[in-house]
């Protein structure tokens, strides 16, 4: 990890990142860097392309151009040594759902030959704080989708990735896990690791993320801190919600679909 | 609601069912996800591959009717040969527990994706009352069996009619098959039932485990009983002709009280003499299964109602005492996960019985022979290997979804491919045992014939490997059709467990040398391996 501290290159990098579904531009020509201690947070509304980015980073999808680094390997090139570094939560967790979750974790933990006493310790702190007890030996298919997500979510840590790649890892949770896993994407950031943080969620992207990239029909449009995000709509107090609208000029279209729900709405209500 | 818009309604619980289970079974996320070429075939593709579900489902009901046509029809076969020795008796017995075992059988297949409330999600949303509802439901439920059950009871109906000519012989027999067909689905929907159930309760506790070993065990000796039950009529039917229909005798009288040999007796006493006191006993008998079968009947129909509405399920949350948990190595912990997901899941555990099935046939087969032939070390092995590699295709379903997040793991195809195939060659490994045992007790026309089970190891390793890479480089590329049709790729495992066989009995004829064709089906056996260990690296 120190060394990934002394590091100045990018854990995640792509350049003019392109991917084409038929006549469908899900990534269009997308630059994004994220350096050691950064959480990047991929802002974006549905079907933006966060959950294609992500998996085209992770080496799932094959981009149509451009290239990715992960660690400074291209996951198409070295597909089983970019994997070994990364850890990744779905947007819907996948898991086996005829295990249980301390059988999964068993099957992860042996796929990437983790060290036993290490990883036992560290599934033992996670699990605690999920307090996952009563859950632990019921098969997964049984769980919450909350409780799936953190099971996917231990997973993800349980090797120690450098880079982590969550696309909406708060799906389901509740309050205090959400704040857990807020607080474990800050400390893995804290020891010189990589986080890619999809949502679309605006206070989540906010509260977390050190720095931000606005995804809109498949091209970064915009990239910073809030800050310089603010100073790109010339809104110096607007909340990342506004500045968002603004960058993807969706505030117009807004108020336009909301006359027209609400004319709908109480017309039928008067019939 | 009138019945007929309620069976209209049906089709889309039913459509539900199959597309869920075709879906899960398949990995229908990691296909979906990872073999996207163009965003807008994807979407046409996910209405074809709903489509083709129903059709292959269609087409599989078609399939097992014909067999359950065929094996109901199978014991009345000497009437029309007119062969000695079989009386109506016991071939409408055995046509009744044929086809019980059948019916069952096919049923707990396919119920392991009807026991979930999710499968009438939908049509729970909608304004029904309870009765609307479970009427739907059921109909959904008897979409899946429709053809094999009706196939069933209007061959068994037919055939009495057309040998009786008795009208009340002949609607002896319709209840009868009627009552056979709702025993068969209330025994697999219990089956399945305590299966889940013991499956959601979760915990670590050695009773489930052993609960489920059971069920996998008793699941392989229904099929035996059936495949013994439907091979040996020709020995077995004279005994129990004379059996049941000489007076007098204790045991005659008890197995005319029981199911379904009171049936055969009831139908025969209509249209020829049978003794008074075994007729007495079997009407009984068959007025108390008739009412079993009303009983077993109502709890069917509500189970399937609790079923859908996802009520009974009890889920023990037992406490984990601690979250140790223990990494064995990639190959071994692929190895464990593909044992516990499979074990796990209804319609894959039953393949782990296939170990005790295999060396059950091999034994029976043997069995009336003096001298361990070489032709029946051929025939035993290449049933052995073919039964094995139902197994390659059965993991690869049980992994469903998590395939996709299998993808998302540090591993190659080769590690996902080398656990299956070491565990389908495990199952093949009590057909070499069981014939070194049987040479123990009988003397062998070769010597050389033991070493072909061993061999055959080698080709049993590399179908599977054949077989799963098929499978794998079909999804990867997201051809839907090939993934659903896994005739194909047991076709070619088939073929590969073929070859080295055909290549013996061919060096045979030749050089009518035991020796030489052996060294020929082990070096086929040996280029097989080679090829497959090709296909893993590449």
């Amino acid at each position: 990890m120190q060394k990934m501290l002394e590091a100045t290159a990018p854990l995640i990098e792509t350049c003019k990142l392109t991917k084409q579904f038929g006549t469908v531009q899900a990534l269009s020509d997308v630059n994004l860097q994220v350096m050691p201690g950064e959480i990047y947070g991929l802002l974006g509304p549905n079907g933006a392309g966060k959950t294609t980015a992500i998996k085209t980073i992770l080496g799932l999808l094959e981009p149509t151009s451009g290239w990715i680094k992960v660690v400074g390997l291209n996951p198409a090139e070295n597909p089983i040594e970019v994997k070994s570094k990364i850890g990744y939560v779905a947007e819907n967790s996948i898991v086996y759902d005829s295990l249980s979750p301390r059988d999964f974790l068993e099957f992860v933990a042996s796929v990437r030959k983790t060290d036993r006493a290490v990883t036992n310790e560290l599934v033992a702190q996670l699990a605690n704080a999920f307090d996952m007890a009563p859950y632990f030996d019921s098969p997964i298919a049984t769980l919450s989708l909350g409780m799936k997500q953190k099971v996917a979510l231990i997973a993800s840590l349980i090797h120690q990735p450098s880079v982590l790649l969550l696309d909406e890892p708060l799906n389901g949770l509740d309050a205090k896990s959400s704040r857990i896993v807020k607080e474990l994407v800050g400390f893995h950031a804290q020891k010189g690791g990589a986080v890619l943080f999809s949502t679309h969620i605006m206070e989540v992207a906010q509260q977390v993320c050190t720095r931000i990239g606005i995804i809109y029909h498949g091209k970064i449009i915009a990239e910073g801190t809030l800050e310089e995000l603010r100073s790109k709509t010339e809104d110096s107090v607007g909340t990342l919600e506004e500045v968002f609208l603004k960058l993807t000029h969706e505030e117009s279209e807004i108020a336009d679909t909301m006359r027209t729900l609400r004319e709908a709405f109480f017309h039928n209500e008067a019939k | 609601m009138k019945l007929s818009e309620a069976w209209r309604l049906s089709k889309t619980c039913y459509r539900e069912m199959v597309y869920r289970s075709l879906a899960e079974e398949r990995g229908r996320m990691w296909w979906g996800a990872f073999g996207r070429n163009r965003q807008g075939k994807e979407s046409q593709d996910d209405l074809e591959l709903t489509k083709r579900a129903l059709k292959i489902a269609k087409f599989d009901k078609g399939i097992v009717a014909f067999f359950n046509i065929v094996v109901s029809i199978a014991p009345f076969v000497s009437f029309f040969l007119g062969a000695s020795g079989f009386g109506l008796t016991s071939a409408v017995s055995l046509s009744l527990a044929v086809t019980f075992g059948f019916t069952a059988l096919y049923a707990i297949q396919t119920l392991s994706s009807f026991m979930s409330p999710e499968s009438s999600a939908l049509l729970s949303t909608m304004p029904l009352n309870r009765e609307e509802f479970s009427v739907i439901t059921l109909f959904s439920f008897i979409r899946s069996f429709d053809y094999m059950v009706a196939g069933s009871i209007i061959s068994q109906v037919v055939v009495v009619a057309y040998l009786t000519g008795s009208p009340a012989a002949t609607l002896i027999m319709l209840t009868a098959s009627t009552m056979n067909a709702v025993f068969a689905v209330a025994i697999a929907l219990c089956f399945t039932r305590i299966f889940q159930r013991n499956m959601l309760r979760g915990g670590r506790s050695k009773a489930s485990t052993v609960l489920r070993l059971f069920f996998i065990l008793m699941w392989g000796l229904l099929l035996v009983a059936v495949g013994f039950l439907f091979s040996m009529p020709w020995y077995i039917i004279p005994n129990l002709q004379s059996a049941l229909l000489s007076a007098g005798q204790a045991w005659s009288l008890m197995l005319s009280l029981l199911y379904p040999f009171s049936a055969g007796v009831v139908v025969t006493a209509l249209v020829s003499s049978v003794t008074s006191t075994a007729l007495l006993s079997a009407s009984v008998a068959l007025v108390g299964y008739g009412l079993l079968a009303v009983f077993a009947g109502k709890w069917s129909l509500g189970t399937v109602r609790l079923v859908s509405q996802g009520v009974g399920v009890n889920i023990a949350r037992v406490s984990a005492q601690d979250f140790s948990i223990k990494p064995r190595g990639p190959l071994l912990g692929y190895v464990a996960k593909d044992l516990k997901a499979a074990s796990r899941n209804p319609a894959t555990a039953f393949f782990f019985a296939l170990p005790v099935i295999e060396a059950v046939i091999v034994t029976l087969l043997n069995s009336n022979l003096e001298t361990l032939r070489t032709a029946l070390v051929l025939v035993a092995t290449c049933m052995g290997g073919i039964f094995a590699l139902f197994l390659p295709l059965a993991l690869l379903g049980a992994e469903g979804k998590g395939l996709e997040y299998t993808k998302t793991l540090p591993i190659s195809s080769q590690r996902i491919a080398v656990p299956k195939a070491l565990i389908s060659t495990a199952t093949y490994v009590p057909v070499p045992l069981a014939l070194g045992v049987l040479s123990l007790f009988k003397p062998l026309t070769s010597l050389y014939a033991l070493l072909i089970p061993l061999l055959m190891t080698l080709a049993v390793a590399s179908a599977s490997v054949f077989e799963i890479k098929l499978f794998l480089r079909t999804a990867a590329k997201g051809k839907i059709a090939s993934v659903l049709n896994d005739f194909e790729k047991l076709f070619v495992g088939v073929l590969v467990v073929m070859a080295p066989i055909v290549v013996y009995v061919a060096a045979f004829f030749a050089t009518f040398s035991h020796v030489l064709s052996v060294l020929a089906l082990g070096g086929v056996a040996f280029a097989e391996l080679a090829t497959a260990f090709y296909l893993l690296k590449r």
